[in-house]
């Protein structure tokens, strides 16, 4: 573990958020940015499943989920980046490993989703109930999601002390 | 400044910001970020909407996420009033938090400009076709709900006073 921070510390991608005065808080503004375009199109998609906005079929807002995609890229590069700034903050953080394990079950999920009702979610026309599974995985994605901006945003308060490399 | 620091020290400000659990501060931040999802995520899908995206779409139901919106909005009010409480001088005395309330006040006018344009009288079943002003108002939306994102995250950055009550010690 030691070896692979010390090695995550000497990247140029550290180098650059630990040195640039602004590329911390210009990387949160971003990871901040990524998180709304989920929530507005996931999360937005999760509410339909669960009933609201019923009058657009689900298979219509499916097609924002790109812009969703594009916000997830953004969070995740901006969060390799706060990471290779000072990795051991939080492969030794309660709080980022609660994050880790939320963002897996939200993956599972939505493996899950697609396998099992997307078919059915897809065929669905507007004003239409989703099916009692899909609404399950509707209200488990927003929980995690939730779950996930909450983990986060408490990561700064479960630091470690730091480690000398 | 003495008013600052009277609210800094104030019964609520202090047990914000000293209550050592992550109920107190880190929880009003944890509301603070919850609330910017939720407003920004409706923006977001809105504005995109009204953008075009959904072209063989109607837009009409949408308007059934403006509530939740609103209960966005209302959860960043009072979180980040309860913010101030217990820094009050860290953002008053910075420019670029009179720049975010700024942009946030934009972004509601234009908002609801837009609100006006693609929900009124809108049939809930008829296709949504954007005409250019809806879509540079939902362009400038989104980029007015991004600058609110980047001055509030650099307010934490560029405080040049923290608490009220050290400046006048």
């Amino acid at each position: 573990m030691q070896a692979l921070m010390n090695w995550i510390v000497n990247t140029p991608a550290s180098y650059f958020v630990t040195t640039w005065q602004w590329a911390w808080p210009i990387c949160e503004s971003l990871h901040f940015i990524g998180l709304t375009l989920m929530a507005g199109t996931v999360g937005v998609f999760d509410l339909r499943l669960l009933g609201l906005a019923k009058g657009i079929r689900p298979g219509a807002m499916h097609g924002l989920l790109r812009f969703g995609l594009v916000g997830f890229g953004i969070s995740v590069l901006t969060g390799l980046l706060f990471i290779s700034g000072a990795p051991d903050q939080y492969f030794y953080n309660s709080a980022f490993h609660v994050k880790a394990v939320c963002l897996a079950l939200m993956g599972i999920n939505v493996v899950l989703f697609y396998r099992l009702q997307f078919s059915a979610v897809a065929a669905m026309g507007p004003n239409d109930d989703a099916p009692l599974p899909a609404r399950v995985m509707g209200g488990v994605s927003l929980v995690l999601l939730i779950a996930v901006m909450c983990a986060g945003r408490l990561i700064t308060f479960y630091r470690p002390p730091g480690i000398i490399y | 400044m003495a008013f600052l620091a009277a609210i800094e020290q104030s019964a609520l400000g202090v047990w914000i910001r000293e209550t050592p659990t992550v109920f107190a501060f880190p929880f009003i931040l944890f509301l603070h970020t919850l609330g910017l999802g939720i407003v920004v995520g409706v923006n977001v899908a809105i504005n995109v909407w009204a953008l075009g995206f959904a072209r063989r779409h109607p837009i009409g139901p949408l308007q059934q996420l403006m509530p939740v919106m609103w209960i966005g909005f209302a959860i960043n009010a009072v979180s980040g009033v309860l913010l101030l409480v217990a820094y009050p001088a860290k953002a008053l005395t910075n420019p670029i938090f009179y720049i975010k309330l700024g942009l946030i006040a934009a972004a509601l006018v234009l908002l609801s400009w837009l609100g006006r344009q693609v929900f009124a009288g809108a049939d809930s079943r008829r296709v949504f076709v954007p005409d250019i002003r809806v879509k540079v108002v939902a362009g400038a939306t989104l980029a007015l709900w991004a600058g609110t994102i980047g001055t509030g995250r650099f307010l934490a950055y560029t405080h040049s006073v923290l608490m009220a009550t050290d400046v006048l010690n």
